[in-house]
């Protein structure tokens, strides 16, 4: 009668573990459940030399034996029963020789639990692609093991495999990591109180979520003369462990593994040399960011000037068809007008997401993440720092909660706080409506001045995160150590309904979130327009009559002097007039002032409110843009938004913290009220100097 | 007629507005106070 011995196919997932499961067991397979659970079980019979019959399970991929899923703990739960029918004679790890340092992982935990174990390096046909070429005796002898270099691709090197896992009995059982390694103390006590019990079998149950015959964590916990650590402290040492072993890949990958990139040939490595490059890469980084700023200027001038033209006149049939009213003008003044002033941002917004989909779809973004690394080390940032920095483009909150995988606290505090500086969709709307009315259209070499212009303050946002972090780096007196780790996908073709959905799902959440604050302040505002106290409001028309009444204007002229007097004596006007003193050296009236308070709430409120200021009382339907644009300064005389007031006001939103939402994220991420108003005071008053100087500078 | 429901109308969105204001920004339940993170805080980072 033969001898059958159970195998485990173990390995990260996409190693081409299946592939090696098919060609060791051909058409000898069977697929079923795992026992209670939904987990697929794949089994086979592989016939080997000497008579020898394999009875092997291709076990779900998994990354580490510290579980957090279905699929993984079936791994566990196989690993650590021994009176498991199907407990492994010897565990074949499957790795990838691409990422050969990740699956090691693996395999040094399973190593440690006295299993005879064998390493697999699948694909070897892409090592001379890659570059890679490796020392199989050096590996042997440092990993204490056998290896079976195959590519299941070619069909190469599976005889070799069937023969070492015949002779599992010359497979060393030694461990790759003394557990003891990890807390000399702790461990000691743990061996004195189970002295019969594997080491390393008993930190994997009281570490995970899984049975382990008939001791469980339980009974670990009861017997007296062993005391158990908190959760927080059996993490950090289960992250202790995690290096220790990765410190162990590392030495033996020194010698055993070499990685020449110049002598790799295949064609995401040629695009790799090229996208990651020192001086290229930052140069194609630099000309994608141009050609994207230009591309939003360039399609969205038609979708938009068509819905402003739209609200404009939507405005005006709602005035000329409903009963006049307060109501009637709350609509027509308050209303539309201040919804107007965001959905006319959708289509630049759509683009915009549109293209950083793209670039994240199709592997890209993580080129970016690894490329601007070099830069972030400098300024105390990690590369993981890039990825909300980027997110920040759309929205500092989700960026703010992104910082959570950095590891590092003093990293992680620097990129929060300096986040809230990255351009977000909602400074795009004040940006683009103060460029559109301050900055010519002319090109340079093709490229639109307002484009350059939106780019540019893109690139300040950016920079000033960075320098901001390099100061805070300095400052900040918070020891802690980082470690980057970043898994570059394969280039693809993005698929066109993932692109579709990121963009569908950014726009709404814009407009919508937005929206509903832009219409309750809108509300407030009209309100406050279009009421006031005193004499000077409730008798406006009469005194404006008697003030005018020498130089006989015509009815329209009248018209447009009443409703100016009123709204100068109304609520905001009179709080508007309060704040003017304060901002009028930066260049802005009291309507911009108002506009800027109130956008407190959110940024992109500041379009809607100027909409709804200059609305009120009007009854032309002029777009936003062009009452914008007849605006008149009160003291200099001439346009109120001229190159050295816009430029002054956009500079002040690249750097105030305008936001409350963000404020109270950096508040529950921080768990302190500490950093989000030193947040609001050190950017405001930053941008407040700033804002200042250009325009004194600039007029 | 027509001015006291409009009136009536602008009143109501006011008010819904400024309730809706408040309730985003300014009241917020009280969450049980923790210290700040850093160190050992078990805050998600470390």
């Amino acid at each position: 009668m033969s001898k059958q011995i159970n195998v485990a196919l173990i390995g990260n997932p996409n190693t081409g573990k299946t592939s090696v499961f098919n060609a060791l067991t051909g058409l000898n397979q069977k697929v079923g459940n795992y026992p209670g659970i939904t987990v697929e079980k794949k089994e086979g019979i592989c016939k080997l030399p000497r008579g020898v019959k394999a009875h092997i399970i291709d076990l779900p991929g998994t990354y580490s034996l510290n579980a957090s899923s279905l699929d993984e703990n079936v791994v566990i739960e196989l690993l650590l029963n021994k009176n498991d029918k199907d407990f492994p004679d010897i565990a074949v790890v499957v790795s990838d020789v691409e990422n050969l340092k990740r699956n090691l992982l693996l395999f040094t935990q399973i190593k440690d639990l006295e299993i005879p174990t064998l390493l697999v390096i699948n694909m070897a046909d892409r090592m001379s692609y890659k570059g890679i070429s490796l020392d199989i005796d050096y590996l042997e002898e440092h990993l204490q093991t056998k290896i079976a270099l195959i590519s299941t691709r070619k069909n190469e090197g599976i005889n070799n495999l069937k023969n070492l896992i015949a002779n599992l009995k010359d497979l060393p059982i030694k461990p790759c990591l003394n557990a003891s390694e990890i807390d000399q103390d702790y461990f000691d006590n743990l061996r004195k109180a189970f002295p019969n019990q594997l080491l390393y079998k008993l930190w994997l149950v009281i570490t995970q979520d899984v049975n382990f015959g008939k001791t469980d964590r339980n009974e670990i916990g009861a017997v007296a003369n062993f005391k158990t650590k908190s959760k927080a402290d059996l993490k950090r040492l289960q992250q202790k462990e995690t290096i220790k072993r990765y410190q162990f890949i590392n030495n033996v990958l020194k010698k055993g593994q070499t990685i020449d990139i110049s002598q790799a040939k295949d064609l995401r490595t040629k695009l790799d040399r090229i996208l990651t490059h020192k001086v290229w890469g930052y140069t194609i980084f630099f000309v994608i960011l141009l050609t994207i700023f230009q591309a939003i200027y360039d399609w969205s001038s038609i979708p938009m000037d068509f819905i402003d033209t739209v609200f404009a006149s939507l405005s005006e049939w709602t005035k000329n068809m409903l009963p006049s009213g307060a109501f009637t003008n709350l609509l027509a003044e308050g209303i539309i007008p201040g919804l107007g002033g965001i959905v006319i941002f959708i289509p630049q917004i759509a683009f915009l997401f549109l293209f950083i989909a793209v670039l994240e779809e199709s592997g890209y973004m993580s080129r970016v993440v690894f490329l601007m690394d070099r830069v972030m080390r400098r300024f105390g940032l990690s590369g993981k720092s890039v990825v909300p920095l980027i997110s920040g483009t759309a929205c500092a909150i989700p960026a703010i909660m992104a910082t959570r995988n950095i590891e590092s606290w003093k990293e992680r505090l620097i990129t929060i706080l300096v986040t809230p500086f990255t351009t977000c969709s909602a400074r795009l709307p004040v940006y683009l409506i103060i460029i559109s009315l301050v900055i010519p259209e002319g090109r340079f070499l093709g490229l639109s001045y307002q484009a350059l212009t939106l780019m540019l303050l893109y690139l300040i946002g950016f920079g000033t995160a960075v320098i901001s972090a390099y100061i805070l780096n300095k400052i900040l007196k918070i020891k802690s150590k980082t470690f980057f780790v970043i898994e570059m996908p394969n280039y693809k073709l993005p698929m066109f309904k993932n692109v579709a959905l990121t963009v569908i799902e950014k726009t709404k959440s814009f407009v919508f979130g937005a929206g509903k604050i832009i219409l309750a302040i809108s509300i407030v505002l009209w309100f406050l327009a279009s009421y006031g106290p005193g004499e000077q409001f409730n008798n406006a028309e009469t005194i404006v009559k008697a003030e005018y009444a020498p130089q006989n204007l015509n009815e329209e002229d009248l018209k447009q002097k009443i409703a100016s007097h009123k709204l100068e004596h109304s609520f905001i006007g009179i709080t508007g007039r309060a704040i003017e003193p304060a901002i009028r050296p930066l260049g802005y009236d009291w309507k911009i002032g108002i506009a800027i308070v109130s956008s407190f709430a959110a940024r992109e409120v500041f379009v809607g409110t100027l909409a709804t200021i200059y609305s009120v009382g009007s009854d032309d339907e002029a777009t936003i843009k062009n009452r914008m644009a007849a605006e008149v300064n009160p003291i200099l005389g001439g346009p109120l938004f001229t190159f050295a007031s816009g430029i002054s006001l956009l500079l002040f939103y690249a750097f105030a913290m305008q936001c409350m939402s963000t404020l109270a994220i950096v508040k529950r991420e921080t768990n302190s009220w500490k950093w989000p108003v030193l947040q609001l005071v050190i950017m405001t008053a930053f941008a407040y100097i700033v804002a200042l100087i250009a325009f004194q500078f600039l007029k | 007629m027509n001015t006291i429901i409009q009136n009536i109308l602008v009143f109501t969105a006011l008010i819904l507005a400024v309730m809706f204001i408040v309730k985003t920004y300014i009241w917020s339940p009280k969450k049980k106070k923790t210290k700040a993170c850093g160190g050992d805080d078990n805050c998600g980072c470390h």
